[in-house]
């Protein structure tokens, strides 16, 4: 009983001295992945020009458009929401740096190429991430499945190909999840009964509940090699 | 002569009870006492306070007060005024209070409990203060609010799972307190991470457990994995 306690200290220990390190230098990395975000898209209608980071007072870049902070002291950024801005370009990594972002709404934009394998170690504390409507393609990345704080996914109007990660269904606080209009293929992942079939609706061949059984042979799509 | 003097008494006691009514139809008057309450608690080294005049009729001119079309405070701005000194349970009668402010002070005390009783309110910030004591469970009763900043205080004892209720919620920062027990994960806290409650040493964060690895697809169908719910605490 003793060691499982003195285990848990030790281990709370040093989640809490990762989570402190992570969470230091917040508003320098904050900024810098603001500064990354706008180097790394094309604006041609020049909605990003409020983002100017000349100014350097206290929480600055709380008021650019489409940021929002966790409070207006501080520049630390909690959600950024840029839907139908007309940014062009792909994924942009260098939201690693927002490390306390907690909601990404890139939503009509013409975003395009594939999304990055590690998602996870770029937006892992997002509980809302909405890449719908734009222009993305590749496989759907399984690392999303460690997101694990995500209640929103929607990745609906784009072009991912491929089948959706099985482990997603593992995403324990999911209550949206859109994958509708795209190009996938196979078994789709059991979230359980609140996700219904038009979440899946307009692909290629998405099988599985709530959709009709897969069929075909088990050890024909078993390997997972393309 | 026997018949005027009960006519008399009666119309007076109902005049007594005219007047007392139009005097409690007036917003004003125990709002502004309640700001004044608060004002003879803190103390005010930058005299942000020196507006607060009691004897007008409501606190509406008020410097950091604002009021609505019917003089009602809706508004109190005192962040990052050096204020010290304690709250009160009077500002629990600002019935149409919807943002308040009093963030990057010095206040020490209490939260009191009074404040759930603000039923429109939509902004609460007391962070960055010397706060101590539970969050009260009262709190659960803001069922309007959006922002509830509490972080670096010296607060203690559990999150009430009341604040679960409310769906309005959407910043949370418990941040920087001496919180401990279990983080609810249930109802709107499903919206908040890890992220909302770190630096506080005896609180217990919900463990992500990763689901088995599954190296083929199955054709038949397997119940959705879900994390394990923290014991519940008892009271």
């Amino acid at each position: 009983m003793t060691t499982e306690w003195n285990r848990i200290t030790v281990i709370s220990v040093c989640l809490d001295i990762l989570i402190s390190i992570t969470c230091s230098n917040a508003v320098e990395s904050d900024i810098n992945c603001l500064k990354s975000v706008k180097a790394s898209l094309r604006d041609p209608e020049n909605l990003l020009s409020s983002w100017d980071f000349n100014d350097s007072t206290e929480g600055f870049i709380c008021r650019f458009a489409g940021i929002e902070c966790w409070h207006p002291d501080e520049s630390k950024v909690l959600n950024i929401y840029l839907s139908e801005m007309g940014l062009i370009g792909g994924f942009p990594i260098g939201l690693k740096n927002c490390t306390s972002m907690t909601g990404l709404d890139l939503s009509n934009n013409r975003l395009n190429g594939p999304l990055p394998t590690n998602m996870t170690d770029i937006v892992h504390f997002l509980t809302t991430l909405d890449l719908s409507s734009n222009n993305l393609s590749g496989e759907i990345p399984v690392s999303i499945s460690n997101i694990s704080f995500l209640n929103v996914l929607k990745l609906d109007n784009n072009r991912f190909t491929g089948r959706i990660p099985y482990e997603l269904g593992g995403l324990s606080r999911i209550k949206e999840f859109n994958v509708s209009n795209n190009l996938l293929s196979g078994p789709v992942p059991n979230f359980g009964p609140n996700i219904k079939a038009d979440s899946y609706a307009g692909n290629l061949d998405l099988c599985g509940p709530p959709l009709p059984r897969c069929k075909g042979e088990p050890s024909k799509t078993s390997t997972g090699v393309k | 002569m026997d018949r005027i003097s009960p006519l008399i008494s009666t119309s007076t006691l109902l005049w007594f009870i005219f007047v007392l009514y139009s005097f409690s139809k007036v917003y004003g008057n125990s709002e502004g006492d309640a700001l004044n309450a608060l004002k003879v608690q803190l103390s005010d080294p930058n005299n942000v306070l020196q507006s607060w005049d009691p004897t007008l009729v409501n606190p509406c001119t008020w410097y950091h007060v604002t009021c609505n079309n019917e003089n009602s405070v809706t508004r109190l701005e005192l962040g990052n005024a050096s204020l010290s000194g304690q709250l009160v349970p009077q500002l629990g009668q600002l019935v149409n209070l919807q943002y308040l402010e009093l963030f990057g002070n010095k206040i020490t005390g209490k939260i009191p409990k009074e404040l759930g009783n603000l039923k429109n309110l939509v902004s609460l910030d007391l962070y960055m203060n010397r706060l101590e004591g539970r969050i009260p469970s009262t709190l659960g009763n803001l069922q309007k609010l959006r922002y509830l900043r509490l972080h670096h205080n010296t607060l203690t004892g559990t999150i009430p799972y009341s604040l679960t209720t409310i769906t309005s919620l959407e910043v949370l920062d418990l941040s920087y307190n001496r919180l401990r027990g279990h983080v609810p994960v249930n109802g709107s806290f499903a919206m908040f991470t890890p992220k909302s409650f770190y630096h506080n040493p005896g609180l217990k964060l919900p463990v992500y457990i990763p689901p088995p690895p599954v190296a083929t697809a199955p054709s038949i169908a397997i119940p959705p994995f879900t994390a394990p719910a923290p014991a519940p605490l008892s009271p």
